[in-house]
């Protein structure tokens, strides 16, 4: 990993991604290989690598309950060593950006599950390492909680400069927050590259089509025997061509069908769908 | 470091306020154990000619024996429930090392106990009707390596609770083991100075019930406590790491 990358770990359960992030934890011994943080060997008794790395694992763990949103912060920077007029400022600045500042005098206990999940991902951030290690950091998450999360999470990765290694099985989290992806599959690598050229692998030449009258049989069949896909909804075909002249072929045998056009949408390769694909075929 | 020490220091102080009731009883059902034990001991031993230094001796060893099961089990308790919580391995991350921790979790402890444990002793001296000396400098001088010796069979089994997480029965052997290490009687088995709590608990009752404080205790009985702590708490610590490692090894540090 580069500084100030932020690279995603995916892979079905089992694929070995926490085996993966606790090993370079310390958490974990491997059985074999080599692991290299600022371009220095760690052995296993090593400390200093906690200077460098930070981690939440399983979501809203990680925190004691008993304790306030502020005392947590504060232990933990106090347990790093951060000296406690610094590491009450931070806390500040930290519960401000995670939305956190009107609950922290509270037990982390009588949190809601989103709020103990911002305490968690805050009690990583003020240990102020330059890498962040994030297992599942939006696990359990509704989607406004993890819209949220996912936001302040980026902003402050860039803003702060961290690297970051996010492991998650949620493929919006992966796709916004991320720039490479590591995709695992029985703890080998099976891809290594940036979301869009995962994409690219993909690509199909695909279109949506709204149309405002219906299709007849005829005409259905017609476009099933001569393009590569197509799959029919209620008022719309999603097409699939095979070159991209294809597409005028399309208009003119609509336009025979006397077929009312409403829309008509490229299509994407969503990024879910890769990640199926790959892992299905990745050996 | 300094700080690391207050962290935590703070952080157990904070969560034993928040469990009032866990403690209020604990301190209750020391004391009502200790009654139990005083009338049945007033019933047996009045009349006898030694009953009121025996009586003396009673509270002592009732003290230490409390607070020896204190010292044993709450690494091992703290380690099970941090695994739990998940909060094992953020402690586990620190750049002070694991050990670290742990060693200021129990001198935390250490402190707290001690503070809140002093009133109880006042109310078994006030049910008795016997006052034992109080000598705060001597009472330190030994309690501390009688006590910190405990620790080191704390740590061990604070690093058994790491592999294989529930030790509750584990507990239950020691608590016996530990009133018998108090009961030697040194003066007959000048051996068992080297058990732990034993010679601790011979030179704490000859300060708190004869008034002996610690410059005219024997030098050579000084010098065999703080070894006999050094040896417990280091051979401890020492396991403690082995476990630890064996832990990651089998990547079960979090587990519970």
């Amino acid at each position: 990993m580069k500084k100030g990358e932020i690279v995603g770990i995916l892979g079905p359960n089992g694929a070995g991604k926490t085996t993966t992030i606790k090993s370079i934890l310390g958490l974990l011994i491997p059985d074999g290989g080599s692991i290299y943080i600022a371009d220095r060997r760690v052995r296993p008794k090593d400390r200093w690598i906690y200077r460098y790395i930070a981690a939440v694992l399983e979501g809203n763990r990680n925190v004691y309950w008993r304790l306030t949103v502020r005392e947590n912060l504060e232990f933990f920077a106090g347990i790093q060593g951060i000296d406690p007029q610094r590491a009450r400022k931070r806390a500040d600045y930290l519960m401000e950006k995670f939305h956190l500042i009107k609950r922290e005098n509270d037990q982390v206990r009588l949190l809601s599950r989103g709020f103990q999940q911002r305490v968690a991902v805050a009690v990583a951030f003020i240990r102020e390492t330059p890498v962040l290690f994030l297992d599942e950091p939006t696990l359990g998450l509704d989607v406004e909680s993890s819209l949220n999360l996912r936001k302040t999470l980026k902003e402050l990765v860039t803003q702060e400069n961290k690297t970051v290694l996010l492991s998650s099985h949620d493929m919006k989290v992966v796709e916004e927050v991320c720039e490479r992806v590591i995709i695992l599959k029985n703890g080998k690598i099976i891809a290594n590259d940036s979301i869009s050229n995962l994409k690219d692998l993909f690509k199909t030449i695909a279109y949506r089509v709204e149309y405002e009258n219906s299709l007849s049989p005829d005409l259905q069949n017609q476009l099933k025997g001569r393009f590569l896909n197509v799959i029919f909804n209620r008022r719309s075909f999603i097409v699939e061509f095979r070159e991209p002249n294809e597409l005028y072929d399309l208009m003119d045998l609509l336009k025979v069908h006397d077929v009312v056009i409403k829309s008509l949408k490229s299509m994407e390769p969503d990024f879910e769908r890769v990640y199926i694909e790959l892992v299905k075929g990745g050996s | 470091m300094l700080r690391v020490f207050l962290s935590v220091l703070k952080k157990e102080w904070t969560t034993t306020r928040r469990y009032p009731m866990n403690f209020i009883s604990s301190l209750i059902t020391i004391y009502i154990i200790f009654f139990l034990i005083f009338i049945g001991y007033r019933t047996i031993g009045m009349g006898n000619p030694d009953y009121s230094e025996n009586l003396e001796s009673i509270i002592v060893g009732f003290f230490l024996w409390t607070f020896a099961i204190a010292a044993y089990s709450r690494l091992s308790w703290g380690i099970m429930s941090e695994s739990s919580t998940g909060t094992l391995e953020q402690l586990y991350m620190s750049p002070v090392g694991f050990n670290t921790i742990a060693i200021f979790i129990v001198i935390s402890d250490f402190i707290i106990s001690s503070l809140l444990e002093i009133p109880v002793v006042f109310l078994m001296m006030l049910t008795t009707g016997r006052w034992l000396h109080i000598d705060l400098i001597t009472l330190l001088i030994l309690f501390i390596p009688t006590i910190g010796g405990v620790y080191g069979i704390g740590f061990i089994s604070g690093g058994i609770a790491l592999v294989y997480k529930r030790i509750q029965s584990f507990f239950q052997i020691l608590q016996f083991l530990m009133v018998l290490f108090i009961m030697i009687p040194v003066e007959k088995y000048p051996a068992a100075k080297i058990l732990p709590l034993t010679l601790g608990n011979h030179l704490i009752k000859l300060n708190m019930t004869r008034g002996v404080p610690f410059y005219k205790l024997p030098l050579q009985d000084l010098l065999i406590l703080y070894l006999n702590f050094l040896l417990y708490f280091l051979a401890g610590l020492f396991i403690f790491s082995r476990f630890e490692f064996y832990a990651r090894k089998k990547g079960i540090l979090g587990h519970y």
